[in-house]
């Protein structure tokens, strides 16, 4: 019978487990609450500080957001569903996001979308059993002059042919930006090294940042 | 008062409401979705727009505007020129409800909401007869997402009444918008359930059958109901609600709009806890007991019985030896109709007013709102009536006593001849209080709706009937007083109380509470006229 239900009333974190934000997040998220009249603004800074620090957002991690915002885990899954730049599962060291929007799709988007596939035996929204490659759709890239285009992590390729997928995985640098990173949201221990995956886009630099 | 005017039509309206109310206010049955009076505007649904005048920027010369803007947030302006009934409108709403219906998955037959769907009566008024799309529908899941409803997805058209539902009125936010633009779903964190003490308004206000009450769950159709309108007698507060039966079985309860105490809510105790008044244990049927013989008696013959023993003991042992203790579950027109016989009987006697069941503390909602904030209010008190009874014993004059002063008097050995009502839906006559009332009257009539403790001893037991039967008025916790009908038939056996009184009480004929309400309001002239908050029209809300 398909009349079957999801069961949306049993907790999904373990009872008593250790907190998964550290202190050093925790004070990064902090030190953005006197920008803004509310806490609850302080909602996407602070998941972007824990996206970049555990490379996604569990779900415990936005009950602890939760917590320190004083707002209902509820408002944070909303936030996190919303925009599909943050993750709720481990996601790949980089993230290949293809445009399913109209200019690429008519300039031959779902043609590179398919080599993708073929090339890294995924489907949409998996990761490669090595841990390299997670593949998404998005549904605009904000490049449709440079259609079909592709993200790799934060590097924008433009104009590929389902013929050029092959050299652009072979290239180790094909997630490598022009410009520097953005330190905005980095909640790292003084010497940790910044992690894999940590691509960081750099839209947010110089905004917000006066002291 | 601003005046505009709608398809040609000039309405008056008041001032600083939308143009959707004023339509909807003045009868146009403008199709909207999420558009709610007691909720924030979003203007998503997109279904209410409308084509509205404005000067042209060049000639300014009023000119219809070249696009469609939303009535439910567009407040009203005199002068403002606007309409609903041109082909641009009507074509608007037909491709929305087509996008409405895309990935429906059509499924009337088996979904409770049908009869009362928005989405029906929208469709069948505004949509078109059969769908183009010949793509595979998309089909979201069914989420049990709380103890009480069970949510569709399939069936939500995300109008997001229940979200700002969540996080406006009860203040829990534990709803929310998962996804978006057309993988927009609605749902809870998990394992943070939607879990609160108002909750099932959430199924009220879902114009679709996206939310359902699993109580209601597959149980009955909506057109089979014979619906009454009724007071709800959970507390004090006495919220407006619409008793859904169906040969004599009420199977829902549903709130209805009435600014003046509840809005368009209703708590959950409220909407869940009649079950009582199906309950098998209920009194059955009148029964005279003589030392140890037990006789059922006719309805008919109780009147008579009755005034004749209360006469003969007034005579024997005088009118001060009887006491009555009236319910704050009665009735006004039954305490006043039990008042006056006790009264007639014997002018010297005692009347008590029963316990009022309370409990902590008022809930208020949002959670945590205090004074202006506050949308919707839960009393601590557990009964309908206590300021209704009061009144009709303060203007019974005389002996007046509170339940305490009764029980310590009765147990003094005070009263020899008592009357008792209960009609609570919980035990309420604790052993120790029924011990020390035991054996200290001759003539005791006990009426109650589930058995108590004193009806072993009891001269008479008459059986109540619940306010589902009954038929009266109860006066809230602010002194306002509302009417309420009888919904279904009193069990076998059982009669009306209010129709048992009204004959013990001397008069002839059929008891009806607006009749009652005239004989009071010779000495209380706020019972002249009790009127029930005005009905809404049809997807008025």
């Amino acid at each position: 019978m398909s009349w079957k239900a999801i069961d949306r009333i049993s907790p999904v974190i373990e009872k008593d487990a250790p907190p998964l934000l550290s202190e050093v997040v925790r004070g990064k998220i902090r030190s953005f609450f006197p920008r803004y009249e509310t806490k609850r603004a302080a909602l996407l800074p602070a998941l972007h500080i824990v996206q970049d620090a555990l490379g996604h957002v569990p779900y415990q991690a936005m009950v602890e957001i939760a917590e320190l915002l004083e707002i209902h885990p509820s408002d944070v899954l909303d936030t996190v569903s919303f925009y599909t730049h943050f993750w709720t599962h481990p996601k790949g060291e980089r993230v290949i996001t293809v445009c399913r929007s109209i200019s690429c799709e008519v300039m031959g988007g779902a043609g590179v979308l398919e080599e993708l596939k073929k090339q890294l035996s995924i489907g949409e929204h998996e990761t490669t059993p090595d841990g390299r490659y997670s593949l998404v759709t998005e549904e605009c890239l904000a490049g449709c002059d440079h259609a079909p285009c592709l993200l790799i992590n934060e590097k924008l390729h433009k104009r590929v042919r389902p013929q050029d997928v092959a050299k652009i995985l072979a290239d180790q640098d094909n997630d490598r930006l022009d410009v520097p990173r953005s330190t905005l949201f980095d909640a790292r221990e003084e010497g940790e090294a910044p992690a894999a995956a940590k691509q960081q886009s750099t839209f947010m630099e110089g905004r917000g940042t006066k002291e | 008062m601003a005046k505009i005017t709608i398809d040609n039509k000039e309405v008056e309206c008041r001032d600083g409401i939308t143009v959707l109310q004023a339509a909807l206010e003045a009868g146009w049955d403008i199709p909207h979705y999420c558009y709610h009076p007691g909720l924030s505007i979003v203007a998503s649904c997109r279904l209410c727009l409308m084509e509205m005048q404005m000067p042209h920027p060049k000639t300014g010369e009023m000119d219809w505007a070249p696009k469609l803007l939303p009535s439910c947030q567009t407040p009203v302006k005199d002068g403002m020129v606007v309409r609903f009934n041109s082909e641009t409108v009507k074509k608007n709403q037909r491709d929305c409800m087509e996008f409405f219906l895309l990935n429906h998955p059509l499924d009337c037959p088996v979904c409770d909401q049908a009869g009362e769907c928005y989405l029906q009566d929208y469709s069948y008024r505004f949509g078109r007869a059969e769908s183009r799309m010949v793509d595979q529908k998309t089909v979201n899941p069914k989420k049990d997402i709380g103890p009480r409803p069970l949510l569709y997805s399939d069936r939500c058209v995300i109008c997001s009444r229940c979200v700002r539902f969540t996080r406006e009125i009860s203040g829990t936010f534990e709803l929310h918008v998962t996804q978006r633009g057309s993988r927009s779903e609605i749902d809870v964190f998990p394992g943070r359930p939607l879990d609160n003490p108002v909750q099932g308004n959430v199924v009220d206000i879902c114009p679709v059958g996206a939310l359902l009450d699993k109580d209601f769950l597959f149980k009955k159709r909506a057109w089979e109901f014979r619906p009454a309108n009724s007071i709800c007698p959970g507390c004090a507060r006495g919220c407006s609600i619409r008793i859904d039966q169906d040969e004599d079985v009420v199977y829902r309860l549903k709130p209805r709009y009435n600014p003046k105490v509840n809005d368009w809510w209703i708590c959950d105790e409220g909407r869940f806890g009649y079950k009582y008044i199906h309950d098998e244990s209920r009194v059955k049927g009148p029964i005279l007991r003589r030392g140890q013989s037990v006789t059922r008696l006719l309805w008919e013959e109780i009147p008579d019985i009755l005034r004749f023993r209360f006469q003969e003991h007034v005579e024997k042992h005088g009118g001060d030896k009887v006491a009555a203790v009236l319910s704050p579950f009665m009735a006004c027109e039954e305490a006043w109709l039990l008042g006056r016989f006790i009264r007639e009987m014997a002018p010297q006697a005692a009347l008590a007013m029963g316990p009022v069941p309370l409990e902590d503390e008022d809930q208020r909602f949002p959670v945590g709102a205090k004074g202006e904030a506050v949308k919707f209010e839960i009393s601590k008190e557990k009964c309908p009536n206590r300021r209704g009874v009061e009144a009709i014993l303060e203007q019974a004059g005389g002996t007046v006593l509170a339940f305490e002063d009764f029980i310590e008097k009765a147990g003094a050995d005070a009263f020899s001849a008592a009357w008792i009502v209960g009609g609570y839906p919980k035990p309420w006559l604790e052993k120790a209080v029924a011990k020390k009332l035991s054996g200290k009257s001759e003539l005791l009539v006990v009426q109650d709706i589930f058995p108590n403790d004193l009806m072993a001893e009891a001269t008479f037991v008459l059986p109540a009937c619940s306010w589902a039967e009954r038929e009266g008025c109860f006066m809230n916790i602010d002194g306002l007083i509302q009417p309420f009908d009888w919904a279904i038939h009193p069990p076998d056996g059982v009669k009306r109380d209010g129709q048992y009184l009204f004959e013990i009480a001397g008069y002839t004929g059929l008891y009806s509470g607006k009749r009652v309400r005239e004989l009071m309001a010779a000495t209380m002239p706020a019972f002249a006229e009790v009127l029930a908050a005005p009905q809404l029209a049809a997807h008025a809300h």
